[in-house]
């Protein structure tokens, strides 16, 4: 019995080494850049001392605070690296090419706010996300800002708790059908009486469409498939006899997968709903959220005054108006007021492009072009427009 | 019968030649001449006979349907060709892309030896020449019949689109289809006079005394493709610095031909080594060897191989390895005390508390009530998880040394990957994955069994443990993970386990897969083992208990080793299904094979809804690698006597 008290007591001591060497180890090698005092955790955890407990819980829990609600611009900075969320397999707006690079719109977009931040439009991670996973994404701080093809809504807004950055492309649902069939780029919902119509499952089109034809008085037949390539396969093939899905896709699927044999038309001419594209971040991020939104309505500017990446460098050192002068960073201080380096819109303009250099070189190809669409500058009767840099 | 096979086996390990085991085999029964089998088998009766043409002809319409398909001019092959990399690796930078081979060498050359050392296992089930001719033959009939049954291919205007007119697509005259054909019909004219050599080559009587082995098989077949990369014009397409590369008449890239002509020489030294190795009589020994770097090599190769950690090296000196020695001392010290049998039940209550402080300083993690390293909080529940079982060990001195050597090698071998998986990698990928494609589903597929395997047996055993709380436990893990779908689990993981996690500790969509993987293969696997145990009569049982085996021996030693062979048709079947159920991982967002070939290559502007081409390949890389498993599941059948019992 002595025998067992004694190995008891042995056992106990230990235990007793064990748990002072586990609590005298400090904070992981996790994102939380703090030290801490080795030397009071082991006295709190081994003597149980209760005020000395309560300070390191204070601690603690302030660091979790800074972390997580700090300023999101100040943890990207320290971080060296911007991650953008993307959709990866977006036409033209982020595709994933063969060696793993990511291009477009969106990803182009990315690459302007990496430029603003760090100086290197290189400086992204791209985290691809499904849709059904991007709001989570921000709100873990998986992602620092999505650039995902994710329409402005007012739900998305408040509810959801988002925050949207400047619309960069304005989207519209449309319908697309074939020329035999009698329809033309003017064509009206109303024209669509009896037709079958095809989409994809899961999404607000379906229930636009479905709004559109019960406002116009039409009856139409509405079928819905698992994704727009076998719609497309569907409507190549006659099954369908409209389409519907955003204004976007639809250009592109036309310029790719048009049979010789057929001829597709675009209508009606208004789109049958609003979808609003732009950049979309957490809550109460303001000083993140002003980089951001500054960096969309540099490139705007940028374009609206004629500035682009070739020409930058000319108009850095002799500016046109006083307006692109402080946005090149030749006077005043307003970008490092928002805590960027005063050449922050230089190095976007210069390393990623005006706003008509990223539409042309990612969507020109798919057949998307501005002139006429709420995408051109508002000098041109579009809605591309950016308050002023002063 | 175990003697004359101990005999044989001491024979061979004498130093007796492959090839004279080999011709040592019965010389296979001639078979019926064709006519007469075609006779007796196709056409044995009027309604068999109406049964073999009709559904002749409907093999012959699909088949016809699927060549029509692969080869019509409207298929766009360059999307897979030009995105080969993307399918495999994702964004692993090129520059890196040697680390890729060095995984791809590592495992040939494990599987060349573990071939090599199984070869006389093999020998006995070889394919004899006159079925291999045979079977060449009758590959090059196939081969002709389907040049025959494509139909004609259309025609193209000079930039490659089909031609058209009132009547539809405008094709070539049958007579220009099959001239222009004519590499297709050189293939099956080799392919049957090979046949036909091997068969005038032979006399009847060697040709069917004289076996083939698989591998060898194999091996020719492998050599002839990799040669074909260095002579055949397959093709060079790529995309490099944004410029899609198509050059049709090229051999392939040399940055491809040249790693696989490496890979096929290490496999075909490998498999020498290991039968020189198994004639030199290291069999045994050399096999467990090489088994526990099968059970390494995911974790090697992704880890260091893949990732290349970025070591902190003051930090290692100053942490980690510190840290690593102090609970391999102090977690020894803990099972030597435990173990000692004047202890007695005391040791048992003293592992429990030691159980709980444990879990109550792991559950302190996710409320981050004091900071420690989440190394300190494992390895602290390491060291309770051996003191529970440390009793089994009570006694010798040698049997708790034992248990101490295990548990210093247990916490090296933790420290050492724990280290190795917070160093940031030195590989930088535009993407946050690491590796995508058909990698990963390679990763996810192994980790996955190789962590539920053992998870799944001691689920089994835990629910025909006569402990109820181990029975009720167990039970109700299986219901309710058995009760639940896949898909849905594998969300949850996805989706809300970093929610689940402490402060401090983030998972990435690969490992929370893993994990999700990992609990339902188990729980299928548990059941499937579950039906092996129950198969083992209670004679086993008391016969082990009357020889004085304890509990661990009699489960170890006794009742496992027979029930694991009793359930291998249904464990491999869960394997194959869990590899195939990794392209679930398109559906959570990761980008693994499938999703690839689904969303990613017919979004680029490039191939823009070309999405059947894709489909197809990756249907042909599942079923290639199910299939091999599958193979191999028969010879493991074959070889441990399943089923012939």
């Amino acid at each position: 019995m002595t025998k067992n008290k004694s190995l008891l007591w042995r056992a106990l001591a230990v235990l007793f080494c064990i748990s002072l060497i586990a609590a005298s180890c400090g904070d992981d090698d996790d994102d939380s850049g703090t030290t801490q005092q080795p030397a009071t955790t082991t006295a709190a955890a081994a003597t149980d001392d209760e005020p000395a407990a309560d300070t390191t819980t204070t601690a603690a829990a302030d660091v979790i605070e800074n972390t997580q609600d700090g300023d999101l611009l100040a943890t990207v900075m320290e971080r060296g690296k911007l991650h953008c969320g993307v959709s990866g397999a977006a036409v033209a707006f982020s595709e994933t090419q063969p060696d793993g690079t990511q291009t477009g719109f969106d990803a182009d977009y990315c690459r302007a706010v990496a430029a603003a931040i760090f100086g290197d439009a290189d400086a992204v991670e791209y985290v691809p996300l499904t849709a059904a996973e991007r709001f989570t994404a921000v709100q873990t701080g998986a992602v620092d800002v999505l650039m995902r093809n994710t329409t402005w809504t007012q739900g998305r807004d408040t509810e959801v708790g988002m925050d949207f950055g400047p619309t960069t492309y304005y989207d519209g649902q449309q319908l697309m059908a074939r020329v035999s069939d009698d329809f033309s780029n003017s064509s009206q919902i109303s024209d669509i009486d009896g037709a079958v119509v095809c989409t994809n499952a899961g999404t607000t089109t379906e229930q636009n469409i479905a709004d559109a034809a019960e406002e116009a008085g039409v009856s139409i037949t509405l079928n819905t498939f698992e994704d727009f390539d076998i719609v497309t396969t569907n409507f190549v093939q006659g099954a369908c006899d409209i389409v519907t899905t955003d204004g976007s896709a639809l250009v592109g699927r036309k310029a790719n997968q048009e049979p010789d044999d057929q001829e597709w038309v675009i209508f009606p001419p208004t789109p049958i709903s609003k979808e609003p594209l732009g950049p979309t971040y957490g809550q109460n991020q303001s000083r993140f959220a002003d980089v951001v939104n500054w960096t969309v309505y540099a490139t705007v500017i940028a374009d609206e005054k004629g500035v682009n990446s070739s020409n930058v460098d000319a108009m850095a050192a002799n500016p046109p108006d006083a307006e692109v002068g402080r946005l090149l960073g030749g006077e005043g201080e307003l970008q490092s007021a928002m805590g960027l380096a005063p050449d922050a819109f230089w190095q976007v303009i210069k390393q990623v492009g005006n706003y008509d250099e990223i539409y042309s070189r990612n969507l020109n190809p798919v057949g998307l072009t501005r002139e006429g669409s709420a995408n051109a500058g508002w000098l041109d009767g579009g809605l591309i427009y950016a308050p002023p840099a002063r | 019968m175990a003697d004359t096979r101990a005999a044989a086996e001491t024979a061979e390990r004498g130093g007796a030649e492959d090839a004279q085991a080999v011709e040592a085999l019965p010389p296979e029964q001639p078979g019926l001449p064709p006519s007469e089998w075609i006779r007796k088998n196709l056409f044995s009766s009027p309604f068999n006979s109406v049964l073999t043409v009709a559904f002749g002809l409907l093999a012959l319409l699909i088949v016809r349907g699927l060549l029509n398909f692969t080869f019509s001019e409207e298929r766009n092959w360059d999307a897979v060709r030009t995105n080969l990399r993307l399918i495999f690796t994702h964004a692993y930078p090129e520059e890196q892309y040697s680390r890729i081979w060095v995984c791809v060498g590592t495992i040939a050359v494990l599987a060349g030896l573990s071939v090599g050392l199984a070869a006389a296992e093999t020998a006995r089930r070889g394919v004899s020449v006159r079925k291999l001719s045979s079977s060449l033959v009758a590959m090059g009939a196939t081969v002709a019949l389907g040049v025959v049954l494509r139909e004609p291919s259309a025609l193209t205007d000079i930039e490659g689109r089909v031609r058209r007119d009132d009547s539809g697509i405008m094709r070539e005259s049958f007579a220009e289809a099959m001239t222009d054909r004519w590499a297709w019909w050189l293939a099956a004219a080799v392919l049957a006079s090979a046949g036909a050599a091997l068969w005038f080559g032979f006399g009847d009587e060697r040709r069917r005394e004289t076996y083939v082995r698989p591998v060898e098989l194999f091996m020719v077949g492998s050599a002839v493709l990799v040669l074909s990369g260095w002579i055949y014009p397959w093709g060079h397409y790529a995309f490099a610095d944004g410029e899609f590369i198509a050059e049709p008449g090229r051999t392939v890239a040399m940055s491809t031909k040249l790693p696989w002509t490496v890979i096929w020489l290490l496999l075909a030294a490998a498999i020498a080594a290991g039968r020189s190795m198994r004639r030199a009589g290291a069999g045994p020994n050399f096999t467990l060897a090489l088994n526990l770097c099968w059970l390494a090599c995911p974790f090697v190769l992704y880890w260091v191989v893949l990732r290349d950690p970025d070591l902190d090296w003051g930090r290692v000196l100053s942490v980690d390895i510190p840290l690593g020695v102090l609970f391999a001392a102090l977690g020894g010290a803990v099972l030597w005390l435990l173990t000692d049998q004047r202890i007695g039940e005391l040791g048992r209550i003293i592992a429990t508390l030691l159980m709980g402080v444990a879990v109550l300083n792991w559950v302190a993690g996710f409320f981050g009530w004091y900071p420690m390293l989440q190394k300190v909080r494992l390895s602290f529940l390491l060291v309770a998880l051996a003191a529970l079982v440390a009793h089994n060990f009570a006694g010798e001195r040698s049997k708790r040394l034992r248990l101490l050597a295990v548990w210093v090698a247990l916490m090296a071998v933790f420290h050492y990957m724990a280290t190795l998986m917070n160093s940031p990698s030195t590989v930088e990928t535009p993407t946050e994955a690491l590796i995508g494609g058909f990698s990963v589903t390679l990763i996810v597929a192994s980790f996955t069994l190789l962590f539920s395997f053992p998870l799944g047996v001691m689920l089994a055993l835990a629910r025909t443990s006569r402990l109820p709380i181990f029975r009720v436990m167990s039970t109700s893990f299986i219901e309710v993970v058995r009760g639940v779908p896949l898909i849905t689990i594998l969300l949850f993981f996805a989706v809300m386990l970093q929610l689940f996690l402490p402060d401090g500790m983030s998972i990435s969509l690969i490992a929370a897969a893993t994990l999700g993987y990992t609990l339902f293969s188990a729980a299928y696997l548990a059941e499937n083992v579950r039906g092996g145990l129950q198969s083992i009569r209670r004679g086993q049982y008391e016969a082990s208990d009357a020889v004085g085996l304890t509990a661990m021996q009699r489960t170890l030693f006794i009742v496992l080793p027979q029930a694991l062979r009793v359930s291998i048709p249904p464990l491999v079947g869960q394997v194959i299904a869990t590899f195939k159920e990794t392209s679930l991982l398109a559906v959570i967002g990761a980008f693994d094979l499938l999703r690839m070939a689904n969303n990613v290559i017919p979004s680029q502007t490039q191939f823009l809804g070309v999405k059947r081409e894709g489909l197809l390949f990756v249907c042909l890389v599942y079923w290639v690698f199910a299939y091999a498993m599958s193979k191999h599941s028969q010879r493991l059948e074959k070889r441990l006597g399943v089923g012939e019992r």
